[in-house]
Protein backbone atom coordinates (compact mmCIF):
# COMPACT_ATOMS: atom_id res chain seq x y z
CA UNK A 1 0.00 0.00 0.00
CA UNK A 2 2.85 2.45 0.77
CA UNK A 3 5.29 1.04 -1.58
CA UNK A 4 2.06 2.22 -4.32
CA UNK A 5 1.40 5.61 -3.06
CA UNK A 6 5.65 5.87 -2.66
CA UNK A 7 5.93 4.66 -6.31
CA UNK A 8 2.78 7.09 -7.41
CA UNK A 9 4.29 10.13 -5.62
CA UNK A 10 7.72 9.52 -7.32
CA UNK A 11 6.24 8.97 -10.49
CA UNK A 12 3.96 12.34 -9.88
CA UNK A 13 7.14 14.46 -9.13
CA UNK A 14 9.12 13.19 -12.37
CA UNK A 15 6.52 14.69 -14.55
CA UNK A 16 5.98 17.92 -12.72
CA UNK A 17 10.17 17.96 -13.28
CA UNK A 18 9.79 16.95 -16.80
CA UNK A 19 6.36 19.63 -17.65
CA UNK A 20 8.87 22.21 -16.38
CA UNK A 21 11.56 21.42 -18.15
CA UNK A 22 10.08 20.87 -21.49
CA UNK A 23 7.88 23.76 -20.79
CA UNK A 24 10.69 26.68 -22.12
CA UNK A 25 11.45 24.18 -24.56
CA UNK A 26 7.91 24.16 -26.76
CA UNK A 27 7.09 28.07 -25.81
CA UNK A 28 10.68 28.74 -27.97
CA UNK A 29 9.37 26.50 -30.68
CA UNK A 30 6.13 27.95 -30.42
CA UNK A 31 4.76 29.23 -33.72
CA UNK A 32 5.32 33.41 -34.33
CA UNK A 33 3.03 35.54 -36.05
CA UNK A 34 6.71 36.29 -38.43
CA UNK A 35 5.65 32.25 -39.28
CA UNK A 36 1.98 33.06 -39.93
CA UNK A 37 2.74 35.82 -42.00
CA UNK A 38 5.44 34.42 -44.47
CA UNK A 39 2.71 31.69 -45.01
CA UNK A 40 0.21 34.11 -45.66
CA UNK A 41 2.14 35.90 -47.90
CA UNK A 42 0.96 39.26 -47.68
CA UNK A 43 1.57 41.73 -44.08
CA UNK A 44 -1.73 42.86 -42.66
CA UNK A 45 -0.77 46.74 -42.11
CA UNK A 46 -3.15 49.20 -39.53
CA UNK A 47 -2.87 52.96 -40.39
CA UNK A 48 -4.63 55.88 -41.28
CA UNK A 49 -6.05 57.53 -44.41
CA UNK A 50 -6.01 61.26 -43.20
CA UNK A 51 -3.24 63.02 -42.49
CA UNK A 52 -0.83 64.04 -45.21
CA UNK A 53 1.98 63.29 -45.39
CA UNK A 54 2.06 60.58 -42.67
CA UNK A 55 -0.73 58.42 -44.50
CA UNK A 56 -3.32 59.81 -46.71
CA UNK A 57 -5.08 59.14 -50.78
CA UNK A 58 -3.54 60.54 -53.74
CA UNK A 59 -5.36 61.95 -56.77
CA UNK A 60 -5.66 58.26 -57.52
CA UNK A 61 -6.99 56.84 -54.45
CA UNK A 62 -3.63 55.35 -53.35
CA UNK A 63 -3.00 55.30 -49.81
CA UNK A 64 0.94 56.89 -49.58
CA UNK A 65 3.10 59.04 -47.02
CA UNK A 66 5.87 58.54 -45.10
CA UNK A 67 4.09 55.75 -42.81
CA UNK A 68 3.01 53.81 -45.68
CA UNK A 69 6.84 53.21 -47.03
CA UNK A 70 7.59 52.05 -43.30
CA UNK A 71 5.37 49.58 -44.25
CA UNK A 72 6.27 48.72 -47.11
CA UNK A 73 9.81 48.50 -46.09
CA UNK A 74 8.48 45.37 -43.84
CA UNK A 75 6.92 44.24 -46.76
CA UNK A 76 10.09 44.18 -48.67
CA UNK A 77 11.55 42.98 -45.80
CA UNK A 78 9.81 40.04 -45.37
CA UNK A 79 8.16 39.19 -49.18
CA UNK A 80 11.16 40.97 -51.00
CA UNK A 81 7.90 42.65 -52.65
CA UNK A 82 6.95 46.14 -50.94
CA UNK A 83 3.10 45.54 -52.17
CA UNK A 84 2.46 42.36 -50.69
CA UNK A 85 0.40 44.35 -47.78
CA UNK A 86 -3.17 44.71 -47.00
CA UNK A 87 -4.12 48.15 -45.51
CA UNK A 88 -6.75 48.20 -42.69
CA UNK A 89 -7.55 51.65 -42.63
CA UNK A 90 -7.91 52.51 -39.13
CA UNK A 91 -8.84 55.86 -36.93
CA UNK A 92 -6.56 56.72 -34.50
CA UNK A 93 -8.26 55.77 -31.55
CA UNK A 94 -8.32 51.92 -33.00
CA UNK A 95 -4.46 51.92 -33.70
CA UNK A 96 -3.76 50.06 -29.99
CA UNK A 97 -7.27 47.97 -30.06
CA UNK A 98 -6.25 46.69 -33.81
CA UNK A 99 -3.20 45.24 -32.64
CA UNK A 100 -4.49 43.77 -29.52
CA UNK A 101 -7.27 42.32 -30.99
CA UNK A 102 -5.15 40.98 -33.99
CA UNK A 103 -7.12 42.76 -36.84
CA UNK A 104 -4.09 43.62 -38.52
CA UNK A 105 0.08 42.34 -37.82
CA UNK A 106 1.40 45.86 -37.20
CA UNK A 107 0.42 49.54 -36.72
CA UNK A 108 2.26 51.79 -38.44
CA UNK A 109 0.01 55.15 -38.12
CA UNK A 110 2.37 57.79 -36.20
CA UNK A 111 1.76 56.56 -32.80
CA UNK A 112 3.62 58.65 -30.43
CA UNK A 113 5.58 56.38 -28.03
CA UNK A 114 4.32 56.42 -24.24
CA UNK A 115 4.92 54.24 -21.24
CA UNK A 116 1.18 53.77 -21.05
CA UNK A 117 1.14 52.24 -24.27
CA UNK A 118 4.33 50.57 -24.11
CA UNK A 119 2.31 48.49 -21.38
CA UNK A 120 -0.52 47.93 -23.90
CA UNK A 121 1.77 46.93 -27.27
CA UNK A 122 4.80 46.65 -27.93
CA UNK A 123 6.21 49.21 -29.72
CA UNK A 124 9.44 49.22 -31.83
CA UNK A 125 12.35 51.21 -32.49
CA UNK A 126 11.05 54.71 -33.55
CA UNK A 127 11.23 55.51 -37.28
CA UNK A 128 10.51 59.48 -36.76
CA UNK A 129 11.18 62.33 -34.13
CA UNK A 130 8.51 64.80 -34.34
CA UNK A 131 7.94 67.96 -32.43
CA UNK A 132 6.76 71.29 -32.68
CA UNK A 133 8.06 73.70 -35.61
CA UNK A 134 7.60 77.41 -36.99
CA UNK A 135 6.11 77.93 -40.60
CA UNK A 136 6.52 81.08 -41.99
CA UNK A 137 5.91 82.71 -44.97
CA UNK A 138 8.98 83.44 -47.13
CA UNK A 139 9.97 87.02 -47.78
CA UNK A 140 8.16 87.70 -44.41
CA UNK A 141 8.56 90.65 -41.56
CA UNK A 142 10.93 87.76 -39.57
CA UNK A 143 13.57 85.45 -41.47
CA UNK A 144 14.00 83.02 -38.19
CA UNK A 145 13.12 81.72 -34.91
CA UNK A 146 15.10 84.15 -33.84
CA UNK A 147 13.25 87.35 -35.19
CA UNK A 148 10.54 86.14 -33.64
CA UNK A 149 11.80 85.43 -29.95
CA UNK A 150 13.37 88.98 -30.52
CA UNK A 151 9.57 90.53 -31.58
CA UNK A 152 8.31 89.31 -28.16
CA UNK A 153 4.81 90.26 -28.18
CA UNK A 154 4.60 91.74 -31.77
CA UNK A 155 5.15 87.89 -33.10
CA UNK A 156 1.17 86.57 -33.88
CA UNK A 157 1.47 83.09 -34.19
CA UNK A 158 -1.30 80.75 -35.09
CA UNK A 159 -2.20 77.24 -34.43
CA UNK A 160 -4.71 74.47 -34.35
CA UNK A 161 -7.29 75.05 -30.79
CA UNK A 162 -6.43 72.96 -28.08
CA UNK A 163 -6.02 73.25 -24.75
CA UNK A 164 -2.60 73.48 -24.09
CA UNK A 165 -1.71 75.48 -27.43
CA UNK A 166 -1.11 78.28 -25.51
CA UNK A 167 1.30 76.84 -23.39
CA UNK A 168 2.76 75.05 -26.12
CA UNK A 169 3.93 78.34 -28.24
CA UNK A 170 4.92 79.70 -25.11
CA UNK A 171 7.64 77.40 -24.60
CA UNK A 172 9.49 78.74 -27.31
CA UNK A 173 8.19 81.79 -27.74
CA UNK A 174 7.35 83.04 -24.13
CA UNK A 175 6.11 86.48 -25.21
CA UNK A 176 4.50 85.92 -28.53
CA UNK A 177 0.58 86.58 -29.42
CA UNK A 178 -1.27 83.20 -29.86
CA UNK A 179 -4.56 82.78 -32.14
CA UNK A 180 -6.01 79.90 -32.45
CA UNK A 181 -8.29 78.68 -35.53
CA UNK A 182 -10.91 75.58 -35.30
CA UNK A 183 -9.26 73.63 -38.31
CA UNK A 184 -5.94 72.99 -40.17
CA UNK A 185 -6.95 75.20 -43.19
CA UNK A 186 -7.62 78.20 -41.36
CA UNK A 187 -4.60 78.35 -39.55
CA UNK A 188 -2.94 77.86 -42.63
CA UNK A 189 -5.06 80.80 -43.94
CA UNK A 190 -4.40 83.00 -41.03
CA UNK A 191 -0.31 82.47 -42.34
CA UNK A 192 -0.86 82.94 -45.79
CA UNK A 193 -3.00 86.11 -45.50
CA UNK A 194 -0.71 87.87 -43.00
CA UNK A 195 -2.46 87.58 -40.10
CA UNK A 196 -0.33 85.77 -38.49
CA UNK A 197 3.52 85.84 -38.49
CA UNK A 198 4.24 82.19 -38.31
CA UNK A 199 2.08 78.63 -37.75
CA UNK A 200 3.18 76.70 -35.06
CA UNK A 201 2.49 72.90 -36.13
CA UNK A 202 3.76 68.96 -36.26
CA UNK A 203 7.41 69.54 -37.49
CA UNK A 204 6.30 66.65 -39.95
CA UNK A 205 3.54 69.37 -40.99
CA UNK A 206 5.99 72.08 -41.72
CA UNK A 207 8.06 70.03 -43.58
CA UNK A 208 5.30 68.84 -45.57
CA UNK A 209 3.88 72.17 -46.05
CA UNK A 210 6.73 73.48 -47.84
CA UNK A 211 7.25 70.49 -49.96
CA UNK A 212 4.10 71.28 -51.57
CA UNK A 213 4.31 74.71 -52.22
CA UNK A 214 8.04 75.03 -52.86
CA UNK A 215 9.50 78.67 -52.43
CA UNK A 216 6.49 80.28 -50.56
CA UNK A 217 7.39 79.42 -47.32
CA UNK A 218 9.99 78.56 -44.93
CA UNK A 219 10.91 76.75 -41.55
CA UNK A 220 11.79 79.22 -39.00
CA UNK A 221 14.57 76.91 -38.05
CA UNK A 222 13.33 75.55 -34.43
CA UNK A 223 11.80 72.91 -33.42
CA UNK A 224 10.78 71.59 -29.80
CA UNK A 225 8.58 69.16 -27.42
CA UNK A 226 10.10 66.04 -28.97
CA UNK A 227 7.93 63.01 -29.34
CA UNK A 228 9.02 59.28 -30.95
CA UNK A 229 6.79 57.81 -33.90
CA UNK A 230 7.15 53.86 -33.99
CA UNK A 231 5.10 51.03 -34.83
CA UNK A 232 3.29 49.04 -32.75
CA UNK A 233 2.76 45.07 -32.81
CA UNK A 234 1.00 42.17 -30.15
CA UNK A 235 2.76 41.85 -26.97
CA UNK A 236 4.68 38.76 -26.72
CA UNK A 237 5.83 38.12 -29.21
CA UNK A 238 9.41 38.77 -29.07
CA UNK A 239 10.66 37.13 -32.60
CA UNK A 240 7.73 39.25 -34.33
CA UNK A 241 8.92 42.72 -32.78
CA UNK A 242 12.68 41.63 -33.42
CA UNK A 243 12.22 41.02 -36.85
CA UNK A 244 10.82 44.84 -37.57
CA UNK A 245 13.10 46.26 -35.30
CA UNK A 246 15.72 44.46 -37.54
CA UNK A 247 13.55 46.39 -40.73
CA UNK A 248 13.52 49.60 -39.58
CA UNK A 249 17.31 49.58 -37.67
CA UNK A 250 18.67 48.01 -41.14
CA UNK A 251 16.49 51.00 -42.90
CA UNK A 252 17.97 54.16 -40.93
CA UNK A 253 21.44 52.77 -40.56
CA UNK A 254 22.22 49.79 -42.95
CA UNK A 255 21.85 48.10 -46.43
CA UNK A 256 18.08 50.13 -47.16
CA UNK A 257 18.96 53.24 -45.94
CA UNK A 258 18.72 54.81 -49.11
CA UNK A 259 15.21 53.50 -49.31
CA UNK A 260 14.39 55.13 -46.10
CA UNK A 261 16.47 58.27 -46.89
CA UNK A 262 14.55 58.46 -50.48
CA UNK A 263 10.95 58.51 -48.65
CA UNK A 264 12.16 61.25 -46.39
CA UNK A 265 13.46 63.31 -49.01
CA UNK A 266 9.51 62.86 -50.93
CA UNK A 267 7.32 63.58 -47.76
CA UNK A 268 10.00 66.15 -45.69
CA UNK A 269 12.02 67.66 -48.10
CA UNK A 270 15.55 67.16 -46.13
CA UNK A 271 18.15 65.13 -47.54
CA UNK A 272 19.63 62.46 -44.93
CA UNK A 273 23.16 62.44 -44.46
CA UNK A 274 24.48 58.93 -44.92
CA UNK A 275 25.05 56.97 -41.56
CA UNK A 276 29.17 57.30 -40.69
CA UNK A 277 31.13 54.01 -42.38
CA UNK A 278 33.50 51.94 -39.92
CA UNK A 279 32.56 52.13 -36.43
CA UNK A 280 28.68 52.19 -35.93
CA UNK A 281 26.88 55.27 -35.67
CA UNK A 282 24.43 54.03 -32.84
CA UNK A 283 27.37 53.72 -30.69
CA UNK A 284 28.76 57.26 -31.09
CA UNK B 1 -13.97 81.79 -47.41
CA UNK B 2 -15.45 79.23 -49.91
CA UNK B 3 -13.17 79.55 -52.65
CA UNK B 4 -14.77 78.12 -55.86
CA UNK B 5 -12.60 78.17 -58.28
CA UNK B 6 -10.03 76.26 -56.12
CA UNK B 7 -13.05 73.73 -54.92
CA UNK B 8 -13.72 73.17 -58.71
CA UNK B 9 -10.33 72.76 -59.40
CA UNK B 10 -10.17 70.16 -56.31
CA UNK B 11 -13.27 68.39 -56.88
CA UNK B 12 -12.16 67.10 -60.02
CA UNK B 13 -9.98 64.87 -59.62
CA UNK B 14 -11.63 63.45 -56.49
CA UNK B 15 -14.87 62.20 -58.48
CA UNK B 16 -14.02 58.86 -58.43
CA UNK B 17 -13.48 58.70 -54.96
CA UNK B 18 -16.55 61.02 -54.17
CA UNK B 19 -18.54 58.64 -56.32
CA UNK B 20 -17.22 54.96 -54.49
CA UNK B 21 -18.16 56.77 -51.34
CA UNK B 22 -21.31 57.38 -51.96
CA UNK B 23 -21.85 53.99 -53.69
CA UNK B 24 -20.47 52.19 -50.35
CA UNK B 25 -22.93 54.54 -48.73
CA UNK B 26 -25.54 53.21 -50.17
CA UNK B 27 -24.80 49.79 -51.08
CA UNK B 28 -24.05 49.10 -47.01
CA UNK B 29 -27.12 51.09 -46.30
CA UNK B 30 -29.41 48.85 -48.56
CA UNK B 31 -28.25 46.05 -47.64
CA UNK B 32 -28.63 46.64 -44.06
CA UNK B 33 -31.99 48.38 -44.67
CA UNK B 34 -33.28 44.62 -46.47
CA UNK B 35 -31.80 42.57 -44.13
CA UNK B 36 -32.58 44.61 -40.82
CA UNK B 37 -36.28 44.19 -42.22
CA UNK B 38 -36.24 40.55 -42.97
CA UNK B 39 -34.49 40.23 -39.41
CA UNK B 40 -37.15 42.71 -37.89
CA UNK B 41 -40.50 41.13 -38.90
CA UNK B 42 -38.99 37.69 -37.22
CA UNK B 43 -38.74 39.98 -34.17
CA UNK B 44 -41.85 41.43 -34.49
CA UNK B 45 -43.72 38.01 -35.37
CA UNK B 46 -41.65 36.36 -32.20
CA UNK B 47 -43.13 39.14 -29.71
CA UNK B 48 -46.46 38.80 -30.94
CA UNK B 49 -46.97 35.28 -31.68
CA UNK B 50 -44.13 33.89 -29.87
CA UNK B 51 -43.99 31.43 -26.60
CA UNK B 52 -43.18 32.96 -23.33
CA UNK B 53 -39.37 32.04 -23.33
CA UNK B 54 -39.23 33.55 -26.83
CA UNK B 55 -40.65 36.77 -26.02
CA UNK B 56 -38.43 37.08 -23.53
CA UNK B 57 -35.13 36.59 -25.48
CA UNK B 58 -36.26 38.97 -28.29
CA UNK B 59 -37.65 41.53 -25.52
CA UNK B 60 -34.08 41.22 -24.02
CA UNK B 61 -32.36 41.54 -27.54
CA UNK B 62 -34.17 44.42 -28.25
CA UNK B 63 -34.04 46.40 -25.24
CA UNK B 64 -30.19 45.74 -25.14
CA UNK B 65 -30.17 46.85 -28.78
CA UNK B 66 -32.17 50.06 -28.55
CA UNK B 67 -30.81 51.00 -24.94
CA UNK B 68 -27.08 51.10 -26.93
CA UNK B 69 -25.98 53.75 -29.02
CA UNK B 70 -24.87 52.61 -32.64
CA UNK B 71 -21.78 53.66 -32.23
CA UNK B 72 -21.23 51.65 -29.27
CA UNK B 73 -23.06 48.54 -31.47
CA UNK B 74 -20.58 49.02 -34.54
CA UNK B 75 -17.52 48.50 -32.06
CA UNK B 76 -18.79 45.75 -30.39
CA UNK B 77 -19.24 43.86 -33.22
CA UNK B 78 -16.25 44.82 -34.97
CA UNK B 79 -14.47 44.20 -31.56
CA UNK B 80 -16.05 41.62 -29.39
CA UNK B 81 -16.96 39.72 -32.23
CA UNK B 82 -13.30 39.33 -33.38
CA UNK B 83 -12.74 36.82 -29.98
CA UNK B 84 -14.90 34.42 -32.28
CA UNK B 85 -14.54 35.42 -36.10
CA UNK B 86 -12.23 37.82 -37.38
CA UNK B 87 -14.52 40.28 -39.68
CA UNK B 88 -13.68 43.19 -42.12
CA UNK B 89 -15.04 46.33 -41.19
CA UNK B 90 -17.38 46.32 -43.53
CA UNK B 91 -18.66 42.60 -42.74
CA UNK B 92 -18.94 44.23 -38.69
CA UNK B 93 -19.91 46.88 -39.88
CA UNK B 94 -23.15 45.24 -42.19
CA UNK B 95 -24.31 43.26 -38.91
CA UNK B 96 -24.16 46.39 -36.43
CA UNK B 97 -26.30 48.42 -38.94
CA UNK B 98 -28.18 44.96 -39.45
CA UNK B 99 -29.10 44.88 -35.90
CA UNK B 100 -29.77 48.38 -35.14
CA UNK B 101 -32.31 48.18 -38.59
CA UNK B 102 -33.71 44.99 -36.94
CA UNK B 103 -34.55 46.39 -33.64
CA UNK B 104 -36.72 49.55 -35.08
CA UNK B 105 -38.50 47.41 -37.56
CA UNK B 106 -39.64 44.83 -35.11
CA UNK B 107 -40.78 47.52 -32.66
CA UNK B 108 -42.75 49.55 -35.22
CA UNK B 109 -44.12 46.22 -36.93
CA UNK B 110 -45.27 44.97 -33.51
CA UNK B 111 -46.71 47.99 -32.55
CA UNK B 112 -48.58 47.83 -36.15
CA UNK B 113 -49.79 44.06 -35.95
CA UNK B 114 -51.08 44.88 -32.19
CA UNK B 115 -53.14 48.22 -33.55
CA UNK B 116 -55.08 45.75 -35.40
CA UNK B 117 -58.75 44.60 -34.28
CA UNK B 118 -58.97 41.39 -32.69
CA UNK B 119 -61.89 41.04 -34.15
CA UNK B 120 -59.88 40.37 -37.80
CA UNK B 121 -58.22 37.53 -36.24
CA UNK B 122 -61.27 35.52 -35.22
CA UNK B 123 -63.18 36.60 -38.16
CA UNK B 124 -60.12 34.36 -40.31
CA UNK B 125 -60.55 31.57 -37.90
CA UNK B 126 -63.89 31.19 -38.21
CA UNK B 127 -63.69 30.89 -42.04
CA UNK B 128 -61.00 28.51 -41.54
CA UNK B 129 -57.99 30.39 -42.20
CA UNK B 130 -54.64 28.57 -41.17
CA UNK B 131 -52.50 30.95 -38.83
CA UNK B 132 -49.85 31.18 -41.91
CA UNK B 133 -53.00 32.77 -44.34
CA UNK B 134 -54.09 35.10 -41.84
CA UNK B 135 -50.67 36.59 -41.76
CA UNK B 136 -50.27 36.79 -45.03
CA UNK B 137 -53.74 37.50 -46.35
CA UNK B 138 -55.39 39.21 -43.48
CA UNK B 139 -53.12 40.41 -41.23
CA UNK B 140 -49.66 41.83 -42.90
CA UNK B 141 -50.63 44.03 -45.60
CA UNK B 142 -52.84 46.12 -43.13
CA UNK B 143 -49.54 46.19 -40.53
CA UNK B 144 -47.34 46.69 -43.35
CA UNK B 145 -49.51 49.79 -44.44
CA UNK B 146 -49.11 50.79 -40.90
CA UNK B 147 -45.74 50.38 -40.21
CA UNK B 148 -44.54 51.93 -43.67
CA UNK B 149 -44.00 55.67 -42.50
CA UNK B 150 -41.43 54.75 -39.56
CA UNK B 151 -40.22 52.18 -41.76
CA UNK B 152 -38.76 54.80 -44.49
CA UNK B 153 -37.98 56.80 -41.20
CA UNK B 154 -35.26 54.04 -40.41
CA UNK B 155 -34.47 53.92 -43.74
CA UNK B 156 -32.67 57.40 -43.77
CA UNK B 157 -31.79 57.14 -40.28
CA UNK B 158 -29.81 54.51 -41.46
CA UNK B 159 -28.14 56.20 -44.34
CA UNK B 160 -27.05 58.67 -41.99
CA UNK B 161 -26.25 56.19 -39.09
CA UNK B 162 -23.40 54.55 -41.65
CA UNK B 163 -20.99 57.53 -40.89
CA UNK B 164 -20.43 56.31 -37.97
CA UNK B 165 -18.68 53.14 -39.76
CA UNK B 166 -15.41 55.55 -41.03
CA UNK B 167 -14.19 55.11 -37.15
CA UNK B 168 -13.54 51.07 -38.12
CA UNK B 169 -12.45 52.21 -41.44
CA UNK B 170 -15.56 51.45 -44.11
CA UNK B 171 -14.90 54.19 -46.36
CA UNK B 172 -17.98 55.22 -47.10
CA UNK B 173 -18.50 59.02 -48.06
CA UNK B 174 -18.05 60.25 -44.88
CA UNK B 175 -14.55 58.92 -44.57
CA UNK B 176 -13.91 59.59 -48.09
CA UNK B 177 -14.74 63.33 -47.46
CA UNK B 178 -11.91 63.49 -44.67
CA UNK B 179 -9.62 62.05 -47.03
CA UNK B 180 -9.80 64.39 -49.44
CA UNK B 181 -9.59 67.15 -46.79
CA UNK B 182 -6.57 65.27 -45.47
CA UNK B 183 -5.22 66.24 -49.00
CA UNK B 184 -6.25 69.66 -49.74
CA UNK B 185 -7.26 70.89 -46.65
CA UNK B 186 -10.80 72.75 -47.91
CA UNK B 187 -12.66 71.14 -44.81
CA UNK B 188 -15.97 73.64 -45.15
CA UNK B 189 -15.64 73.32 -49.08
CA UNK B 190 -15.65 69.54 -49.02
CA UNK B 191 -17.92 68.66 -45.80
CA UNK B 192 -20.94 71.14 -47.33
CA UNK B 193 -20.61 69.05 -50.43
CA UNK B 194 -20.90 65.68 -48.27
CA UNK B 195 -24.14 67.47 -46.48
CA UNK B 196 -25.78 67.88 -49.86
CA UNK B 197 -25.01 64.23 -51.02
CA UNK B 198 -26.59 63.00 -47.55
CA UNK B 199 -29.87 65.61 -47.74
CA UNK B 200 -29.97 64.37 -51.58
CA UNK B 201 -29.70 60.90 -50.44
CA UNK B 202 -32.74 60.94 -47.45
CA UNK B 203 -34.49 63.10 -49.58
CA UNK B 204 -35.04 60.99 -52.24
CA UNK B 205 -35.72 58.13 -49.94
CA UNK B 206 -38.31 60.08 -48.15
CA UNK B 207 -39.83 61.19 -51.85
CA UNK B 208 -40.31 57.22 -52.58
CA UNK B 209 -41.57 56.40 -49.83
CA UNK B 210 -44.25 59.01 -50.25
CA UNK B 211 -44.73 57.49 -53.81
CA UNK B 212 -44.72 54.05 -52.21
CA UNK B 213 -47.17 55.22 -49.35
CA UNK B 214 -50.14 56.74 -52.61
CA UNK B 215 -49.77 53.75 -54.28
CA UNK B 216 -50.88 51.06 -51.69
CA UNK B 217 -52.99 53.42 -49.98
CA UNK B 218 -56.61 52.06 -49.64
CA UNK B 219 -59.30 53.57 -51.43
CA UNK B 220 -61.29 55.88 -49.03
Amino acid sequence: MFETLRKTLTGLTAAAALTAIAAPAAMAQEKSLLDDILARGKLIVGTGSTNAPWHFKDESGNLVGFDIDIAKMIAMGLFKDPNKIEFVEQSSDARIPNVTTGKVDITCQFMTVTAERAQQVAVTIPYYREGVGLLMKAGGKYKSYDDLKKAGSGAVISVLQNVYAEDMVHAALPDAKVDQYESVDLMYQALSSGQADAAATDQSSVKWFIVQQPGQYIDAGYAWGPQSYSCAVKRGDQQWLNFVNTVLHEAMTGVDFATYAGSFKKWFGVELPQPAIGFPVEYK
Amino acid sequence: MLDFTRFFVEIYPARWAILEGVGMTLVISFLSIVLGTILGIGVALSLVYGGRVQRFAVRAFLEYVRGTPVFVLILACYYLLSQLVQLTPFQAGLIALTVFCSSHVGENLRGALLALPRGQTEAAKAIGLTFRQTFVYVLAPQALRQALPAWINTASELVKASTLLSVIGVVELMLTTRQIIARNFMSLEFYCLAGIIYFLISFSIERLGRRVERRIALPS
